[in-house]
């Protein structure tokens, strides 16, 4: 009871307040079952900007992503209650599209996932669910979308083979690329960077800087370094409860919570 | 002190557990190369162009195995026509729509049942439901006993292929937006080709020489025939009754036969194999 009364009064004084929120999450609560992973969640997604999520395994950081592009809807016994605010819709509501939803938010999983196709067709296939392209358009948009994911240099003469021939760090930017190009809004990130190495994971947190110019961004991470780097809101979650988010320079150097402080500096986790 | 004398004992354990999965292995393989050995030496003695421009002979003459060969090939395509499709959609069924309800699993332990069916059981069936039906044996009875033969072994294939496909990669194409039909289509039939392909040719190799359910069905025919509405001539029941007849001649094209057989499975999977790892390399 003690945190929930202390989570208000750290969310209000986020800097949320000066941009405006791309997310809105209003009692958000979360159910494998009747087990409860997430209560009472108010947190706001800032509009182009990046949300660092940390917190201990289990903590519910990883649930959270899953509610916002509704990808637990694949499993029957979750479910989630409250409001996910985004364009003045409630995507939680029952008629909800959700293939257009996903196309709106877009998903990067930890473990690159390329699909057993070209990299072209990898890129290709996301595009042509939402939007029918001339070969032209689509050539460009497969250009774009790999130049943005800092992978159009590498992968420019082997459009045609397959993704699968790609070192692991390489098919996670094709795995972004294949995010971006159905141009969402909000990207979510699930600790996209915990099964690479660290010249990889580098190159992904440059691109993440280079992303939020466009998009919104939302990153689970197990790496507090990686979230004070990148992030400029950070929020911190403890046993499905959001104990503290603020800005991640006053996260990491003066947290206003106990728990986040010990959290910050190692002593559990 | 201790120690060595657990290191040894580790050494041994070894040694005998080396030992013993080598004599296992050079067991079973002796057999199969004396099968081979035999099948070779027999086959390759009547390997001759005459086997393949020349029908099945008379007693007493000689002659080839075209029309046996052409039967075999037709049924077999024919089968896999039939049994394919169904096989892979059922199999896809299990996997991806029937994970935890009670359908699913009534139909896996049915078709586990099937693929343990002995072959004649399924060519009695076939008689009664085709050949009793037209009054007359027939090239397509014999396809529709094949394709039951090769049916469980797609679907149990495809089933085990699909669901050893990562979560991660069905979530994949789900968060862009994919509705669940085109995900499956797109992104789980080309992850899985390899094992559903492999699924497929073993099935095609079983029922290559399958002949209890052809000896109920489409019986044989000494003459060409490419009409499954006939009588069709097939490799193994040729090779059933020419190796049981007193005639030398007939001996060799049952070898031939064989051979012939033996070949065809072996350069389909290895073919196969081959194909696949330039296409997944």
């Amino acid at each position: 009871m003690m945190l929930g009364i202390a989570t208000e009064t750290a969310t209000a004084a986020t800097l949320t307040d000066a941009v405006p929120a791309r997310i809105s999450m209003r009692d958000l609560e979360f159910f494998y079952g009747a087990n409860r992973a997430l209560k009472g969640i108010n947190l706001d997604l800032p509009e182009r900007q990046i949300t660092g999520m940390i917190g201990p395994s289990g903590c519910g950081k990883s649930t959270l992503l899953r509610v916002l592009n509704r990808m637990y809807d694949l499993y029957p016994g979750q479910r989630a209650t409250g409001q996910v605010w985004m364009d003045g819709v409630n995507i939680l509501d029952d008629g909800i599209e959700l293939n257009y939803l996903r196309s709106r938010v877009g998903m990067v999983f930890q473990k690159p996932t390329p699909f057993a196709m070209s990299i072209y067709n990898n890129i290709a296939f996301g595009v042509r669910l939402h939007e029918s392209l001339g070969k032209a358009a689509m050539d460009e948009r497969v250009e774009w979308s790999l130049t943005r994911a800092a992978l159009w240099d590498e992968a420019k003469d082997r459009l045609n083979s397959s993704a699968l021939g790609l070192s692991g760090g390489q098919q996670q930017r094709l795995c972004i690329a294949r995010t971006i190009a159905v141009r969402p809004e909000v990207i979510l990130f699930d600790e996209p960077t915990s099964a690479l190495d660290p010249i990889s994971t580098l190159k992904i947190e440059e691109l993440l800087d280079e992303l939020k110019k466009d998009f919104t961004i939302a990153i689970v991470t197990h790496n507090m370094q990686q979230a004070a780097r990148c992030a400029d809101q950070v929020a911190f979650f403890y046993l499905g409860e959001l104990v503290e988010v603020g800005a991640a320079a006053q996260i990491f150097t003066a947290p206003t919570q106990k728990r986040t402080q010990e959290y910050i500096t190692g002593r559990f986790g | 002190m201790a120690r060595t004398l657990r290191s040894r004992r580790r050494q041994f354990t070894n040694i005998a557990a080396l030992g013993a999965s080598t004599l296992a292995t050079v067991f079973g393989l002796f057999w199969l190369v004396w099968i081979l050995l035999t099948t070779v030496i027999n086959g390759y003695q009547a390997l001759n162009l005459k086997l393949i421009t020349q029908m099945t002979p008379p007693p007493g003459s000689d002659g080839g195995l075209l029309n046996a060969i052409a039967g075999s090939g037709i049924m077999i395509a024919v089968a896999v026509l039939l049994g394919a499709p169904i096989g892979i959609m059922a199999g896809t069924h299990l996997a991806e729509f029937g994970k935890k309800n009670a359908l699913a699993e009534l139909i896996r332990f049915v078709n586990d049942i099937l693929l343990s069916a002995p072959s004649i059981v399924i060519g009695l069936f076939v008689y009664e439901l085709v050949v009793r039906q037209s009054g007359h044996f027939s090239g397509w009875a014999g396809a529709v006993s094949l394709g039951f033969i090769l049916l469980p072994v797609v679907v149990r294939t495809t089933d085990e292929t699909m669901r050893l496909v990562p979560t991660q990669l069905r979530e994949a194409a789900l968060a862009l937006g994919a509705p669940k039909w085109k995900m499956t289509l797109s992104v789980l039939y080309p992850a899985a080709r390899t094992g559903i392909l492999t699924g497929l040719l073993l099935g095609v190799a079983r029922i290559s020489g399958e002949t209890a359910p052809l000896l109920f069905t489409a019986l044989n025919n000494q003459y060409w025939s490419a009409d499954l509405a006939e009588p069709m001539a097939n490799i193994p029941v040729v090779i059933f009754q020419f190796a049981l007849a007193p005639y030398d001649a007939w001996h060799a094209l049952a070898w031939a036969g064989a051979l012939l057989m033996t070949m065809f499975v072996l350069i389909v999977s290895v073919g196969a194999r081959f194909l696949l790892r330039e296409r997944n390399g």
